[in-house]
């Protein structure tokens, strides 16, 4: 850690404070022990199932009961553990996986929940702009030297266009991969936006126009140095560094052999999970792949079905080919979404939004898996043992990537917010090294 | 310089609280001059009694760059640098403010401009983030924008935004539909602050007060004394307002959803309101927040043009005044003051700042090692700014039948992707990868830096007046508002002299252009 922890306005008001004789009751302490505080190793690979997942009829099913509806459970790797049986593949590797079955939340508005399961903290009015799950992981588990940034985001789509870095600011915003469509043609076409240089400039001429362009950034800095002069150099270093290493070959899906395609699955999901292998292999801290479609208020089982289909060998096929480089340990894999949807079927054949009891599911990194966590009972309407809320969650997200869930980020106020919000308590049991928070 | 806490407070309830010593010493009214020179001799003791070294006057070139770009939201065009640097009569700064803030002829339409880019200013601190509600408000500023024109004065011109009523405007289609029908008049603030009784309390106390209260919706504010019953006295006031939209009603109480209590409007700070006759809650309240006994109304707005003008607050936080220093606070009630008795005119403000010393000040050579009150922080353009920057440089058509990139999409496309990570902070660069790899690589620079399609480069290269020397000044010109200086010259026109042949001559001023535009002092503000 060092001083780029601090906003810019921290250290102006450090300055000021230190130029007019006067102590500041809070910074000072923060940035010694800032300078001492240890970077932990890992990743993380973030399914956002946009939309809000049936937890139903995929990892908490009823059958024999009528809100099961007609889906099927099967065995799973893992004695006494059954899931929906379009996700055959995630089934045989249950020992990676931990349930939980019990998370309860309060949200049941697309973008408000979005929120709160993306950073962390209930939306407030005016208040706080929180970091979202990528920026804050990306600050503490990036390496700054990277010629990718530690938090990329690939074709998302959220409701509400909600996320980013929050107060954290650009260096932790994410690089958004853009897939163009869904369409058969273009699948292999997640790609940054204007990293290739305009056709028909050569190398050499990007070259040239580096130089000049360093020549007049330097030029600047002499007559007017200051924080944003400096948040340009080193914004433009950054692009010009990916432009220049063509984001060292990351996103040249076709190296990978057209078998390993194949079993990902030739879609934008699926290239993004092999995608975000590729990135997580080159050092970055934070993926995100979205599958959007959940929000299933009418055809349900059809839609369930379908999307089953696509997550099921992408998930699988990562998790193999995390574990076969040796990442799997390192890389956490979170299944998730903004809510769960209601056990009673509608008229429609659908479910609606239900925050009150729903699953998620975590592997690799430091989880424990082959495990379920907490009940929702026989009709799946509430949780009837070990709820779980939001900030146990983020408290269980910091604990499988080795990271303190008690650390926190100073926000342009100058006021500490914690990583994790108030009463987070990591779910011990499935974590491997626990950590207190 | 930093008060505990509680003592801010109460330099902050006192002032709301004891209006009658703000009211006691009525100001004359100055003129624009006159209140440059009391700012220049404030700033000067303060200088002197924290020895700090002022850094030197701006050069013409500065000066020019500078007031186009905090007046009307754009770099000048080549003609005016050309024009203003060769002047030579008296008075030209003070001139070329007075025209950017009132001219209205064609083709410059100066005050034009003007008035939209403060609209856009205004509209981003009203509605900030890049929230799709923020998205929308920016159809606000064609209705902000004519009262900036009309100068309106600021106390009628809030009244109204905190006044008015869905039922009394356009009601249209939102560009986003889950927004749903938006008033196309002054009642999409409040509507797109959030259309309820709290997020107006909230919103109108930080725009119009300088007071951050939404803490205290759900908790007694962490910092500030704020309470909950300061906030939700506050939001009885627009009891009326459901869910996006904007009325009134009869009641002077809230009852907070989930809580037993009822809450009686209540001014922040103060006591409870009466309704005399025939005013609604909100004109009642509007009465008060802009009242000339109102310190807080007058500071907060002396404060936000001084933020956009010089970079950075007469006290830091704009929205939130409460963590002013007592010094801070006392030369901002005496501007506060000296406004309010020039009848709340915002061009007076903004021509007194500018002709003044402080404002034509250079930034610091290292604003890391010269921090201090009045000092200039080099400022990032907004979104706004940028793309009205590219327009003007890049020479680019303004009709949509010219296939104008205001009309097909590549001004939205730009605006969109630097929202993403813009700052409300003038002083704050955030952009990231995605926008630096648009600008350097992305359609509009791609064009303007093709010998083929360049409006201004075949307008520079192809003038068979110019020598090559001539061509790279231009090329400053239309980038930077300035000549090259001597170690730039030498080592731009090294660039283009390497080979013989013309085409490559010209391929290396292109390559130089893009290195212009592509430079912290394209999208930076010194």
């Amino acid at each position: 850690m060092s001083l780029r922890d601090f906003t810019r306005r921290d250290f102006l008001q450090w300055s000021l404070a230190a130029a007019y004789g006067v102590t500041h009751s809070s910074l000072l302490p923060r940035l010694a022990a800032a300078q001492g505080k240890a970077r932990s190793q890992g990743a993380c690979i973030l399914l956002w199932m946009a939309g809000g997942p049936t937890q139903t009829d995929t990892f908490d099913l009823k059958v024999g009961h009528p809100n099961g509806g007609p889906s099927k459970a099967i065995d799973t790797a893992v004695s006494g553990i059954q899931i929906s049986e379009h996700l055959g593949g995630v089934a045989k590797r249950m020992k990676d996986f931990a349930i939980i079955r019990s998370l309860t939340t309060q949200e049941g508005d697309h973008d408000r929940a979005t929120r709160l399961m993306l950073t962390g903290h209930r939306p407030g009015q005016e208040g706080v702009n929180y970091p979202d799950l990528g920026a804050l992981l990306a600050k503490e588990l990036g390496d700054e030297n990277n010629e990718l940034p530690p938090y990329v985001s690939v074709s998302p789509f959220r409701f509400g266009n909600i996320g980013g870095p929050g107060f954290l600011g650009p260096n932790y915003a994410p690089l958004v991969v853009s897939g163009d469509s869904n369409d058969p043609e273009a699948r292999a076409n997640l790609s940054i936006e204007n990293l290739k240089p305009p056709l028909g400039v050569t190398k050499e001429s990007m070259d040239r126009r580096f130089e000049i362009s360093r020549f007049l950034q330097d030029d600047f800095s002499k007559r007017a140095k200051s924080g944003s002069t400096d948040a340009h150099k080193s914004n433009y270093d950054r692009a010009m560094r990916m432009i220049s290493s063509n984001a060292k070959g990351a996103f040249k899906l076709d190296e990978e052999p057209a078998a390993m395609r194949d079993k990902y699955g030739r879609n934008r999901f699926g290239q993004g999970c092999l995608l975000a292998r590729r990135l997580v292999e080159r050092g970055v801290s934070f993926v995100e792949v979205t599958l959007e479609g959940w929000d299933t208020h009418a055809d349900n089982f059809a839609q369930v079905k379908r999307l089953s289909e696509t997550l099921d060998p992408a998930w699988s096929t990562l998790t193999d080919d995390l574990r076969e480089r040796g990442l799997l340990d390192s890389t956490m894999i979170v299944w998730m979404g903004e809510f769960g949807r209601t056990p009673k079927i509608n008229g429609t054949t659908g479910r609606d939004h239900f925050p009150l009891a729903w699953s998620t599911v975590l592997g690799g990194g430091k989880i424990k898996g082959g495990q379920v966590i907490g009940d929702t009972g026989k009709a799946g309407t509430e949780v009837v043992s070990r709820p779980v809320k939001t900030p146990d969650l983020y408290a269980t997200l910091c604990a499988g990537l080795g990271i303190d869930p008690g650390n926190e980020n100073i926000s342009p106020e100058g006021r500490p917010i914690p990583l994790v919000d108030r009463g987070g308590k990591v779910i011990e049991e499935i974590v491997k090294v626990p950590v207190k928070a | 310089m930093h008060l505990p806490i509680a003592g801010r407070w109460f330099i902050i309830c006192a002032s709301i609280a004891a209006t009658t010593a703000f009211a006691a010493e009525p100001a004359a009214r100055l003129t624009s001059r006159e209140l440059a020179e009391r700012i220049d001799k404030e700033f000067t003791a303060i200088w002197l009694e924290s020895k700090i070294e002022p850094p030197a006057l701006v050069d013409d070139a500065t000066f020019l760059r500078r007031s186009y770009l905090d007046l009307s939201g754009t770099i000048p065009p080549v003609s005016q640098v050309r024009e203003f640097l060769d002047y030579t009569g008296e008075h030209k700064r003070f001139l070329l403010i007075e025209r950017l803030l009132t001219e209205t002829k064609r083709p410059e339409r100066h005050a034009e401009r003007t008035a939209a880019h403060w609209a856009s200013l205004w509209r981003r601190m009203m509605i900030p983030g890049n929230t799709p509600e923020a998205q929308q408000a920016v159809n606000l500023e064609p209705w902000l924008k004519q009262q900036f024109a009309e100068n309106v004065p600021y106390d009628q011109l809030a009244r109204k935004l905190i006044t008015a009523k869905s039922s009394e405007g356009v009601m249209v289609a939102a560009t986003n539909p889950r927004l749903g029908t938006i008033n196309s008049g002054p009642a999409m603030y409040l509507q797109m602050a959030g259309g309820k009784p709290e997020t107006s309390a909230s919103s109108v106390s930080r725009m119009f007060l300088g007071v951050r209260i939404g803490c205290a919706e759900c908790h007694n504010h962490p910092f500030a004394e704020w309470k909950q019953a300061d906030f939700w006295g506050m939001a009885a006031f627009f009891n009326g307002i459901k869910s996006g939209s904007i009325e009134d009603s009869n009641s002077l109480k809230i009852r907070p959803e989930n809580s037993t209590t009822d809450y009686v409007a209540t001014y922040l700070g103060g006591a409870e309101a009466k309704l005399t006759s025939g005013k609604t809650a909100r004109e009642t309240l509007a009465d008060w927040i802009v009242s000339p006994n109102n310190p807080q109304f007058a500071a907060t707005t002396v404060n936000r043009v001084w933020l956009h003008l010089i970079g950075r607050g007469l006290t830091d936080s704009v929205d939130d005044l409460d963590k002013a220093s007592p010094q801070e606070r006392k030369f901002l009630d005496e501007l506060a003051r000296l406004f309010v008795a020039a009848g709340y005119d915002l061009r007076w403000l903004i021509s007194g700042i500018c002709q003044s010393q402080v404002y034509q000040r250079e930034c610091p050579v290292d604003e890391h090692l010269a921090v201090g009150p009045g000092l200039r922080p080099v400022k990032t353009l907004t979104p706004e700014q940028l793309f009205n920057s590219l327009e003007q440089a890049l020479s680019l058509p303004v009709a949509r039948a010219d296939g104008s990139a205001r009309f097909n999409g590549l001004r939205d496309q730009l605006i969109s992707r630097m929202n993403e990570a813009a700052s409300n902070q003038p002083d704050e660069y955030r952009a990231g990868v995605p926008q630096a790899l648009l600008l350097m690589n992305g359609r509009l620079t791609t064009e303007a830096t093709d010998l083929e399609q360049s409006r201004t480069l075949r307008g520079v290269l192809d003038a068979p007046f110019l020598d090559t020397d001539e061509k790279l000044t231009t090329l400053f010109y239309a980038t930077f508002s300035r000549r090259p200086r001597a170690e730039e010259r030498q080592f731009l026109l090294d660039h283009v002299r390497k080979s013989k042949e013309i085409d490559k001559q010209n391929q290396a001023c292109a390559e130089i252009f893009w290195g212009l535009l592509n430079s912290p002092e394209f999208v930076l503000e010194r």
